[in-house]
């Protein structure tokens, strides 16, 4: 198919004068992508429910069943390693018309893919999920029942229980204070690019290195005996487990090449289409075996290692870099070879965004509705500096930029590391997609974060300057030392009941349990000190469940999961034959996502002021409100709003709470460990955690009642209560040492389109992004669209489908997302800049 | 009895004898596609919607 647009006689005008932008891309998008683009079956939930004809995978989950049972007796790398292998052979693969980049979690594109083996509760959430069983349905749940009464008590999570301490387990598992599984089956995958994805090597140069290593290990077993040897023995079953599965992923590769072979000779009719059969079959022939030699093969190995994580475990995030590792064969192919056209490339770059767009696996319901309409936080790393400091930035860069103004897709989203040395003309392409309301890229400053990569953790500045996110926002090395290859998403806490504990005396109100510690009934408190102290320890209780929680799930998980697919693609563990979760050899990148955090600060302030400063009210009056819900206390509640400091002000009253909460919970984050013996810095953001919780967080002393969205940022202000305009808000963030404070802090802003209109709407931006350099913040994300297509979009969803907002860490289609979370985006303050 | 290896959408494996995938074209709501298993060349032909005498 062309790489010509779609359609070119329209005036482009008018939408233009509307900032109608997604019609534009429509009609500026080659035929081919137009094509791929609609042909996704969104698997995001919609506010939390499948969309219509959306399938559960059961072909995948049966084979890997299967293979588990047969093979009972081998250790648990090699029998994962087995199983997948089995799955890879033998699943339905499938090449989508037009497309020329393959590669699909699942047996169909309508499907959703179902992680059997991470946690009996989401399999038994599945069997009872309307909807999402293939027809015909009773057999489908027969094969669910039988593959769930397998499972049953010897998933990953189940077993994880079973250890755990039982009161932390009931805390944890009361959903009041975190999310997430402390399993490698769910969870962040950083990848170690700088091994596999640089163009040097290929899975048969890795099984090459593999074998040689068991060989020289095989040499010692029968040596000199002695204690030394002994791990050796475990380290050559994971190394022939790594084997198998990377030679399961060249095969799996090869069934695609044989497909499109096939089709090219016996089905294909279009001689151009025939040729790209032809090219595609042997770029499967080529890649992952060998290292790749052009664009194509670059992103498909690339694709290819996304989907064989994801057949090995069920990956929330998708960290990734990819201008800068495919950066350079876009140049060689377009600018120096000529073996592409432009045209051609975006085509190219646009697929390979659309085939990300299309993955997705069965979430349980929390997951869902607290990542709404996308099925994971794929915030790509574009921009930044290489590890010598120079710009980064390339014809990539700016090709995926434009080329995602074309697809508007909500998953992946960019995140632009930002640094002095970047050009004008990428910053310009940074802003049009952000004018085009995409909500993306946001902005992460470069130099600080880098800075703070070495302060918490101590990467080394060169492997420092390699940092993809690997979630939302939590920078993460992609060297030897420095990956991270598995984060557990389960240290994500609810923050909100840090204060609400601490009013209470640990005590939860809405889950109807003690949870935090005793630390006094706050009506008896007579200072702010005394409820601060109340805070701190109830911050420091919470955490450190979330941690240990983690720690443990960490520690077991090669012996409860095993990764061997992902120890294939891991330096370190090819050398060493551990399991790549394994903590030897890495450094330590941990991080708490703190959500729903400033209520806390908001919530102190206004105790502070209202209670102990000035006197109004007494505790008494106050917990008895709260307690309420602060029903039949209207007046007394708007004093709260109203006549307390709110931070995103510049009022130091409660920007000094700010850090001094902030500054507690720092030292805290370096009492706790990982198990690499580092340290555990918090990085306040939300995904849409802000919706999740607001039925979880009890009534708060910023005014908030149980049931209201809380805020949405990880220090944006709450939604209407930025009353100073953004340069305040700029001001009160930049009082935060966005280096040492904490690992990330996520800040949303609204802006007015109309303002941001033409040069002048650009030089007005860029001023503003000048002082939120200088003012050393780490992170800011806009969104640009304005309320009157937003309610729009409302009355009218089904001719607002590609309009896309900035949720929290990540964008979405508006018309996904429920009405509450849309709502409270458009209470956001729109600022004038 | 018909087998997999007698229908239209049967190819052998050049290179692995005695395996073979089966290709089918599949038309959805929002998309066409091709889409291939594995199956045996000797497997049942008999239960099979889908099958076409070569
Ligand atoms: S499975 Fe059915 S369609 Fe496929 S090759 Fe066998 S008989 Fe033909």
């Amino acid at each position: 198919m062309s790489a010509e647009p779609a359609k070119n006689d329209v005036s482009f005008q008018e939408h233009e004068e509307k900032q109608e932008w997604w019609w534009i891309a429509e009609k500026r998008r080659s035929k081919r992508l137009d094509y791929l683009r609609k042909a996704v079956w969104k698997k995001g939930a919609l506010g939390g429910n499948y969309a219509p004809g959306i399938k559960v995978d059961l072909d995948g989950p049966k084979l890997f069943t299967d293979m588990w049972r047969f093979w009972k007796f081998d250790p648990v790398m090699m029998r994962r390693a087995k199983s997948l292998a089995h799955v890879l052979d033998n699943i339905p693969i499938f090449i989508t018309d037009h497309s020329q980049i393959m590669g699909y979690w699942g047996s169909a594109p309508h499907t959703i893919s179902w992680r059997v083996d991470g946690a009996s509760m989401v399999n038994e959430e599945l069997y009872n999920e309307p909807g999402v069983m293939p027809e015909p349905e009773e057999e489908s749940l027969r094969k669910v029942a039988e593959i769930n009464d397998y499972w049953a008590g010897q998933t990953a999570v189940d077993k994880l229980a079973r250890i755990l301490d039982p009161e932390d387990a009931v805390k944890f598992l009361s959903g009041a204070i975190g999310w997430g599984a402390p399993t490698s089956a769910y969870g962040y995958s950083g990848k170690n690019y700088e091994y596999f994805l640089k163009g040097e090597r290929g899975f048969e140069d890795i099984i090459a290195d593999i074998e040689k290593n068991i060989e020289e290990a095989e040499e010692k077993c029968v040596g000199t005996p002695g204690p030394d040897i002994l791990p050796i023995y475990d380290r050559i079953q994971n190394w022939d487990a790594m084997i198998t599965v990377l030679e399961a992923a060249i095969r799996f590769a090869k069934r695609y090449a044989r497909l499109a072979r096939t089709l090219a000779e016996n089905f294909e009719t279009d001689e151009k289409r025939r040729e790209e059969l032809l090219r595609v079959a042997e770029t499967c022939e080529r890649v992952p075996a060998k290292a790749p030699r052009n664009l194509q093969e670059s992103f498909q190995l690339d694709h290819f290692v996304q989907i064989l994580s994801r057949f090995e475990a069920s990956e929330g995030a998708w960290p990734a870099r990819p201008d800068y590792y495919h950066g350079p064969f876009y140049e060689k192919d377009v600018l120096v070879d000529k073996t592409l056209t432009e045209e051609e490339a975006t085509d190219l770059v646009g697929e390979f965004m659309i085939r990300v767009y299309e993955v997705g696996g069965f979430g349980p319901r929390w997951a869902r509705e607290g990542m709404q309409g996308i099925t994971g936080t794929w915030v790509w790393t574009i921009g930044g500096v290489k590890p010598d400091g120079s710009d980064a930035c390339n014809a990539l860069t700016t090709a995926f930029l434009r080329t995602s103004r074309l697809i508007r897709v909500s998953n992946p989203t960019f995140a632009f590391r930002w640094h002095p040395k970047v050009k004008d003309e990428v910053m310009r392409e940074c802003f049009e997609c952000i004018r085009h309301g995409l909500g993306y890229p946001s902005f992460r400053n470069d130099p600080i974060l880098v800075a703070n990569c070495m302060n918490w953790h101590g990467h080394p500045i060169e492997e420092a300057r390699t940092w993809v996110h690997q979630a939302c926002m939590s920078p993460c090395p992609t060297t030897k030392h420095g990956v991270q290859p598995f984060r557990m998403a389960s240290a994500t806490a609810n923050c909100s009941k840090m204060v609400e504990y601490a009013l209470h005396n640990g005590y939860d109100h809405v889950v109807g349990m003690q949870m935090g510690p005793l630390t006094g009934d706050a009506r008896t408190f007579t200072d702010f000190e005394q409820l601060f102290e109340a805070w701190t320890r109830q911050m420091q209780w919470l955490l450190s469940l979330l941690v240990r929680t983690v720690n443990l799930g960490r520690y077991k998980d090669p012996e409860f999961y095993g990764r061997p697919f992902l120890s294939g693609i891991t330096e370190r563990a090819v050398e060493s034959g551990l399991d790549a979760v394994s903590p030897v050899g890495e450094r330590g990148n941990c991080w708490i996502t703190a959500f729903t955090w400033v209520e806390n600060v908001d919530s102190l302030a206004a105790v502070k002021k209202l209670v102990f400063d000035d006197k109004k009210y007494t505790m008494e009056q106050l917990i008895n409100a709260l307690e309420s819900n602060w029903d039949g206390c209207e007046q007394m509640r708007l004093d709260f709003v109203n006549k307390a400091p709110k931070w995103g002000n510049d009022d130091d009253y409660v920007d000094d709470i700010m850090l001094r909460c902030l500054r507690t919970m720092a030292i805290h984050s370096r009492v706790m460990r990982c198990t690499s013996n580092n340290t555990w810095p918090a990085a306040p953001q939300n995904v849409s955690g802000n919706i999740h919780y607001s039925s979880v967080v009890g009534a708060l002393p910023n005014g908030r009642r149980l049931g209201d969205a809380l805020y949405d940022g990880g220090i944006s202000p709450g939604p209407g209560l930025d009353k100073k305009g953004p340069t305040a808000v700029l001001k009160s963030c930049g009082k935060i040492d966005h280096v040492s404070d904490g690992r990330a802090f996520l800040l949303n802003q609204r802006l007015s389109p109309t303002q941001m209109a033409g040069e002048k709407g650009y030089q007005l931006w860029r001023a503003y992004m000048r002082t939120w350099a200088d003012l050393g913040l780490d992170h800011i994300q806009f969104n640009m669209v304005s309320d009157k297509t937003l309610r729009a979009a409302q009355r009218d969803p089904e001719k607002y489908q590609e309009v896309i907002v900035r949720v929290a860490g990540y964008s979405a289609h508006f018309v996904d997302i429920s009405r509450k979370t849309q709502d409270n985006i458009i209470q956001r303050t729109v600022h004038g800049l | 009895m018909s087998t997999c290896s007698e229908c239209k959408s049967f190819f052998s494996r050049e290179d692995e004898q005695g395996k073979g995938d089966c290709v089918l074209r599949v038309v959805d709501p929002r998309q066409a596609y091709y889409k291939t298993r594995p199956v045996n060349p000797d497997g049942d032909a008999s239960g099979c919607e889908s099958f076409q005498k070569k």
